[in-house]
């Protein structure tokens, strides 16, 4: 490299030299015969010499680009000017293809390979494993393949293969999977034991192993309508393949009298037979509280539920129900052995249990305030009788749904909370307030 | 005359607005517990932050009333461990010893269990997350929240940020010796949990002899299902694969449960927004139908070589 460059000193000092005595004598001549040399002699170092210092900007965008100077125009100006009008996978790749074909040479592939992968997420094409593999096809092939054991042993072309293992390293981060195109390409660009291939060998040895590995998994295109996603969640969330998701009504949009708008939210809820029992052996003195919302998260994207809840049962009102034993005629339920158990087949851990009181239902709404929770209630009201004897009491937070402000009247549930930073930062206003739901409406 | 007064005031005053943000800066970072660290492990230095110029002896407070309690609490502790020696190995009888099947490791059921965590977020390195600890409902688990968000530093270095994290802190014996946990009885993790849909990552960091390795964390995923009910998780140990420093190693190594030294919880799935989770105990236990030893390839890197 170092004696190339030193040629290439000789020529232009010989050039100069040249042209000095040709100036004298032809001034006319002068720029032509210099340009022509130029372009001629050093051809031979692989460096095209007509326009040292500016990027390769194709033709299509040279009309907008002239008044700036040229040797500071980034890749980014080339998206930036190619998706004038949308950005989408047609254009990304358009810019692209401009890029390849400007000239044989590719000067600066590695620059734009590195501008194109940090605007991918802009141009929505950062899972798409096509455009991923046509970034690759920007490299040069065969250049960057290692010659000799020498070329082998030392980090042949390391800014080339470091740009490929990040582009190889953001496929990773989005979790998509390289496909056997890009093995060919890699395998084309940096030879068979480079540091991509590496890459790529690891990818594909531990991406399969963890795939599908979560045992509740979300799908990769979760639905759009707001009802189908709430079922969604609420199924995920239920853990009881019994349980029954009930729509209490459909989002729809509504033009009243008085020409105002009206958008009814969409209320769905779940319940198990399971949570009906333990509803139906509720204490009516007792209150059931309505809580929420809470946060789920499906991927990316958040959706709150609220639950409905009572407070544990104080320890005289528990009692264990005796098993019936006609529920089973053919074996016992219940068996009376009195075994004696070693220390060693204790297999139940040493924990204080946990009572946090029952849940009995769970519901999804678009619109959080109490109006809305308590159509879900009188709903679950036709299900579950004794609701219309239980008072109902509603702890909603401020979330993300704007809520009407309503005057606390008790200090439950208020815990004293050491981290008052927290508390300035994330105001939590909880609000609540004891349903005054008449006889009227219950009967 | 007078312009010159002013420039060198505008000057003083810009100076010292600095300064006064780099003192409400200072304290929320120190203020996040960071676990005792060797001097080899130094805190991360933030790209652009100047070196600290200071002797190791600068840094060490030779306080008499700190010298007295440090006498206190370390002969209590060596007194504890003497005397446990009689009573059998850990403090328990040797039948207890040798037929415990489970162990519960940490449960939170008041304000000091808190003491042996600490949490921290990509705000050490400039990042935006934050990460609070605290105990939930009924003072009797424990709540990990805060805000996630992915934002990287603007230091021109870091390419992707977004973590939060709790660890437990290093059980330290009398004398400041490290003191380890010995789970070789057991072969699976239990945790019972309570999450909002996102899925975390479980490390288990064990002792290790050379100082290359300080970084080694065994980590397995965390998968949360979210909704108002616990969630018992075991994960056997032999699921666990090598990590260093955020990285998957080529030549993987079973976990070695002889020497632990602390477990944490890691969150870092790029969603931008609120998380929380929930831990009610965390413990291990034998489990006889589980006869894996390791779940990876030990037989050849990958890839080969």
């Amino acid at each position: 490299m170092k004696c190339a460059r030193c040629l290439l000193q000789l020529c232009r000092l010989r050039l100069g030299g040249r042209s000095a005595p040709l100036v004298r004598s032809l001034p006319s001549s002068h720029s032509w015969l210099l340009q022509h040399t130029q372009s001629q002699v050093l051809r031979q170092f692989h460096v095209s010499p007509s326009c040292p210092k500016t990027r390769p900007v194709p033709a299509e965008f040279n009309e907008a680009n002239k008044q700036k100077d040229k040797s500071l125009a980034t890749y980014d100006d080339l998206f930036e000017q190619g998706a004038k009008e949308a950005k989408t996978k047609a254009t990304f790749n358009k810019v692209v293809e401009i890029f390849t074909k400007a000239s044989v040479r590719r000067r600066g592939h590695v620059e734009f390979i590195y501008a194109a992968l940090k605007k991918m997420p802009e141009f929505g094409v950062e899972k798409d494993i096509t455009v991923y593999n046509k970034l690759l096809d920007v490299f040069p092939k065969e250049i960057f393949v290692p010659r000799n054991f020498i070329q082998r042993m030392f980090n042949h072309y390391p800014r080339q293969q470091e740009c490929g293992v990040q582009l190889l390293e953001q496929m990773e981060n989005y979790g998509i999977m390289p496909n056997i195109e890009t093995k060919v390409l890699l395998v084309q660009i940096f030879g068979k034991k480079s540091h991509p291939i590496r890459k790529y060998e690891r990818m594909m040895y531990w991406f399969p192993k963890f795939k599908n590995l979560n045992p509740f998994p979300v799908p990769q295109q979760l639905p759009e309508d707001p009802v189908d996603l709430a079922r969604l969640s609420l199924t995920r969330i239920a853990s009881d393949l019994d349980a029954k998701v009930t729509v209490y009504q459909l989002p729809c949009t509504d033009i009243s009298e008085s020409g105002q708008e009206i958008t009814l939210p969409h209320v769905v809820g779940i319940q198990s037979p399971s949570q009906m029992e333990l509803l139906a052996k509720h204490n009516p003195s007792r209150p059931v509280f309505v809580e929420g919302p809470f946060p789920l998260w499906l991927r990316k994207t958040c959706v709150s539920y609220y639950i409905l809840r009572a407070d544990p049962a104080p320890a005289d009102e528990k009692k264990e129900d005796p098993y019936d034993p006609d529920r089973c005629l053919i074996y016992p339920l219940q068996l009376d052995l009195d075994l004696e158990c070693d220390l060693g087949d204790d297999e139940s851990f040493d924990v204080e249990d946990l009572d946090e009181g029952p849940v009995y239902a769970m519901c999804m709404t678009s619109q959080g305030d109490q109006a809305t929770l308590n159509l879900w209630i009188s709903g679950l009201q036709k299900s579950n009788d004794i609701l219309g004897q239980v008072p109902t009491l509603f702890r909603l937070d401020a979330g993300p749904q704007e809520l009407q402000w309503v005057d606390t009247d008790s200090g439950h549930q208020q815990q004293p909370d050491s981290e008052t930073h927290k508390e300035a930062s994330q105001p939590e206003v909880e609000i609540e307030e004891e349903l005054t739901r008449s006889r009227g409406m219950k009967q | 005359m007078p312009m010159p007064n002013v420039t060198c005031l505008t000057s003083v005053r810009l100076l010292s607005s600095i300064f006064r943000h780099h003192q409400l800066l200072l304290p929320s970072v120190a203020s996040v517990k960071v676990p005792k660290r060797t001097v080899f492990q130094g805190e991360y230095r933030r790209p652009g932050r100047p070196k600290e110029d200071k002797f190791p002896w600068q840094k060490i407070n030779f306080n008499f009333s700190k010298g007295l309690q440090g006498i206190k609490k370390h002969f209590t502790l060596l007194k504890k461990e003497f005397f446990e020696r009689w009573v059998g190995p850990q403090g328990k009888p040797l039948l207890e010893h040798i037929l415990e099947q489970n162990r519960v490791i940490w449960e939170f059921r008041g304000p000091e269990s808190l003491e042996g965590w600490t949490v921290s977020s990509d705000r050490e390195i400039g990042g935006q997350s934050e990460v609070y600890l605290k105990l939930g409902r009924n003072n009797n688990t424990c709540l990990l929240y805060g805000t996630m968000s992915s934002t990287p530093p603007r230091d021109g270095e870091t390419r992707y940020s977004g973590y939060c994290t709790m660890r437990s802190k290093q059980s330290l014996a009398s004398f400041d010796r490290k003191k380890h946990f010995d789970w070789s009885s057991f072969n699976t993790l239990h945790l019972r949990v309570r999450g909002d849909g996102r899925p975390w990552m479980v490390n288990i960091a064990a002792e290790s002899y050379f100082s290359h390795q300080k970084d080694d964390i065994y980590s397995y995923f965390l998968y949360t299902r979210g909704g108002p009910y616990w969630q018992d998780v075991k994960i056997p140990f032999s699921k666990f694969f090598l990590t260093h420093r955020g990285r998957i190693q080529d030549s993987q190594h079973a976990l070695w449960l002889d020497k632990i030294n602390t477990i944490g919880f890691t969150l870092g799935d790029k969603a931008d927004g609120p998380f929380q989770l929930e831990i009610d105990y965390i413990g291990v236990c034998k489990d006889y139908a589980h006869t894996e030893e390791f779940a990876y390839e030990l037989y050849k890197r990958n890839p080969e070589v």
